[in-house]
């Protein structure tokens, strides 16, 4: 309820303002002020079409009175938002729901607040590995489905606490918000979404060169560093991303720092070309990739040795795998393999190989380095991963936040490439040299690596709503030309089986509201009150006889003119 | 259902002012005028307390009670009666009898105050969607207001129109004049400095109007017993 103090307050305003009441009454009558109990962010659900079928919420909208869970059963729920926390979440209720299709108002769930990038800061999650397991099952179930009705994330507040207390409270009496018995109403005040035109994604391309003495003819060989700095998850204001694809961005940034500092110097200046790739479009079959390659000239595709794609780096203990999808005998997969074993035996960790063939027919390309060798271009993926993801998996959900990332495996995943590739271009393969070793010059700068983890951990990036001048994309263009001799700035369409909605988020409003029998009944007694004290009134006044003859005039009237 | 909550809210604040009006022998003698004429006079007072008030009055932070400022808003609010005087004897009155004269100028002078200080509030709160019990305690307040005036207004003409008065009773006039004057100033203190809550604050002004109502009225009868 609103504090006393403010009609106080408000008459003491109008005290000294009076004279301006008057244009402030005109004016005011077309002004809708807001009264809201409580108002505060949410976060949509994405909505999308692939190949012309729809998928998630489709509504943004919302003006319903709200349930929780505990409502009573049998009662309809087609006006009602749903209220679910996360500790109370029951992912076969959900699913229930939405595969039978029964009629919702809307669905709102609260997570917890240590999640958020805004006002969780850096405090530890509680049961990480189950809150993880129910996230990532709930962003699954809510992706691939196609619900009628909006569907909203928002991180727990007081506000909406007690709100959610008292409606619990409501509910177990048995007594569900509708309009004739009172209870509270969420609104989401925002126009109906609509389809993004001509999504953009953006590739940045780092060009370093390579040590060109007079005897070479030919172009120098180049060897390529990749990784796709967009995300998707379920709510794509949330999708940060910071492991899947955070980490790669982070350790290709600092690799790419290690090696203009070898490079800048000419005796130190390997004889290879460096091309670094931040691509977008990842989560979309890595159709960003495949136009950025495409775009190559011939010469440049022909000259690139190997390239190694970044994917997801961040939260390992002693595993990485190497993703290839030529044959393990392959002369040039042996070399990749071998080159980063060795290092990682020094380094303490272990690194496995998997093989996966592709399918030329088949649309889907699961890894980045399926893209390079669809052009035959040797490459592999390194990746915590083992199992192959599913379109639209460990793309940055909303379990993907900076506390599930761990800075020191980064650390060692970029000793492990870069030592790996210094190796390979100053030909020490075998040996026992330490390039980037501690406590050296050129050692890998965990400061560097947390201060960008962070930044990365506070800005989603999911691809059609990034605009073509977007700040963050300026920003990773701006830090890789710091590193690089040339860079290059690639936008393309993001087209294809993809269709986007915006109205990404939008704010809340709370309101209490009384019921509408509650108004009538307060019009009952205020009509009675007014009827009353004009009876006592005229008795008082003039006598009971005139009260009397009130109610006698009109039959005479009548009388005299029949 | 918010207009018509608005629409509850109105009724309750300026209802029984119509009803006042309409019930009383007030309408019969077509004393609209001198209605009018008194809210016109509430007005300029207002007018001239705005002034004295931003002149004089500190601004403080905090909403505590400070009584020195307090008592400069209840030497201002004597304004208030000063305007009452004038509507009561400078304005030409047709031939309305003293008991009517002073209903009806009670009567717009309390309409205009629930206007100026209620309609706004009401009309910017009361249509949204939440919903406070706040106003309609401002129109319970409204109605107290509207009975103090009247009680304030007789105890005006008793004292400004009426020649001649028994000696004992016009000491009691004075004291009940002067209570009724600075009421605004006894709910200000209840509010601030003793933290009462609104519908507290708002039973007492019921109380004490109604108190005071019955109190002039006796006045009013037993002044009116020797002239006729």
């Amino acid at each position: 309820m609103a504090n006393s103090k403010k009609p106080g307050g408000l008459r003491e305003m109008l005290e000294s303002m009076y004279s301006v009441i008057a244009l402030l009454f005109i004016l005011v009558a077309c002004v809708e002020l807001c009264d809201a109990a409580a108002a505060f962010d949410v976060y949509r659900l994405i909505q999308y079409d692939m190949s012309g079928s729809p998928f998630g919420s489709r509504f943004a909208a919302l003006n319903h009175h709200a349930a929780s869970l505990h409502f009573p059963p049998g009662v309809d729920l087609s006006r009602t938002v749903l209220i679910i926390p996360l500790r109370e979440l029951n992912i076969t209720f959900v699913r229930e729901y939405i595969n039978q299709k029964k009629p919702l108002g809307g669905l709102l769930v609260l997570l917890p607040e240590v999640l958020s990038f805004k006002t969780g800061g850096n405090n530890q999650v509680h049961e990480k590995e189950k809150m993880k397991n129910l996230l990532a099952e709930l962003e699954r179930l809510l992706i691939h489905s196609n619900i009628p009705y909006p569907v909203y994330f928002a991180f727990e507040n007081d506000e909406i606490d007690t709100a959610l207390a008292d409606i619990k409270k409501n509910d177990l009496m048995g007594q569900p918000a509708t309009a004739t018995t009172g209870g509270y109403k969420f609104v989401i005040p925002t126009a109906e979404p609509k389809k993004v035109a001509s999504p953009t994604m953006t590739n940045i391309q780092g060009w370093l060169s390579g040590l060109k003495t007079d005897g070479d003819a030919n172009q120098l060989p180049t060897i390529a560093i990749v990784a796709s700095y967009d995300t998707f998850g379920a709510a794509p204001a949330l999708s940060v991303g910071s492991d899947s694809n955070g980490s790669g961005i982070v350790a290709l940034l600092e690799i790419s720092r290690l090696f203009s500092l070898l490079y800048s110097n000419p005796k130190t200046r390997g004889r290879y070309n460096l091309l670094f790739g931040l691509t977008s479009g990842g989560p979309y079959n890595y159709n960003g990739t495949q136009k950025w390659l495409r775009s190559f000239d011939q010469r440049l595709r022909e000259s690139i040795d190997y390239a190694i794609c970044l994917n997801s780096i961040g939260s390992w203990d002693n595993e990485l795998w190497i993703h290839v999808s030529k044959p393990p005998e392959n002369a040039y997969i042996k070399q990749i393999f071998e080159g980063l074993s060795n290092v990682a035996e020094e380094l303490d960790l272990k690194v496995g190989l998997k093989h996966k063939k592709i399918n030329i027919s088949n649309p889907r390309v699961a890894w980045e380095h399926e893209q390079f060798s669809r052009l035959r271009v040797t490459a592999a993926t390194l990746s915590e991963l083992s199992v192959t993801p599913e379109l639209l998996e460990s793309t940055g959900g909303l379990f993907d936040t900076r506390q599930y990332v761990n800075e020191t495996a980064i650390v060692r995943g970029v000793k492990l490439v870069a030592e790996s590739l210094a190796r390979h271009i100053y030909g020490h393969q075998g040996k026992n040299i330490q390039i980037f070793a501690d406590e050296s010059s050129l050692a890998v700068n965990p400061a560097y690596i947390r201060s960008w983890l962070d930044v990365l951990s506070q800005t989603p990036r999911v691809a059609p709503f990034l605009s073509k001048d977007d700040p963050f994309v300026m920003a990773l263009k701006k830090e890789l030309a710091g590193h690089v001799d040339e860079v290059n700035v690639q936008h393309e369409t993001l087209e294809g089986i993809f269709t986007f909605y915006d109205s990404t988020s939008a704010r809340l409003n709370i309101y209490q509201v009384a019921s509408v029998t509650f108004d009538l009944l307060l019009l009952l007694v205020l009509g009675s009150y007014l009827i009353v004290l004009f009876s006592f009134l005229v008795i008082t006044t003039r006598g009971l006889d005139d009260l009397i003859s009130l109610f006698r005039r009109p039959p005479s009237r009548k009388l005299k003119t029949a | 259902m918010t207009m018509f909550h608005f629409f509850n809210c109105a009724i309750l604040t300026f209802g029984p002012h119509a009803v006042y009006y309409s019930a009383t022998p007030l309408s019969e003698y077509d004393t609209l005028g001198t209605s009018v004429k008194a809210a016109l006079v509430y007005l300029g007072t207002a007018l001239v307390k705005l002034v004295c008030l931003a002149t004089f009055l500190k601004v403080s932070e905090n909403d505590g009670f400070d009584p020195y400022q307090e008592l400069l808003k209840a030497v201002i609010g004597f304004i208030d009666v000063a305007g009452l005087y004038f509507a009561l004897t400078q304005l030409t009155h047709r031939n309305i009898s003293q008991n009517h004269k002073f209903q009806a100028v009670g009567l717009g002078w309390a309409f205009a105050d629930s206007v100026l200080h209620r309609l706004a509030p009401l009309w910017v709160g009361a249509r949204g969607l939440e919903f406070t019990w706040d106003f309609i305690l401002q129109g319970l307040e409204a109605n107290a207001n509207l009975v103090l005036s009247i009680s304030l207004a007789a105890l005006g003409s008793l004292m400004w129109l009426r020649k001649n008065k028994p000696k004992t009773l016009i000491p009691i006039i004075y004291a009940c004049a002067g209570i009724v004057a600075t009421m605004p100033s006894i709910t200000s203190y209840l509010r601030r400095g003793l933290g009462w809550h609104f519908p507290k604050v708002v039973g007492f002004e019921l109380f004490t109007s109604l108190s005071m109502a019955f109190i002039s009225w006796q006045l009013f009868s037993a002044c009116q017993r020797p002239s006729s």
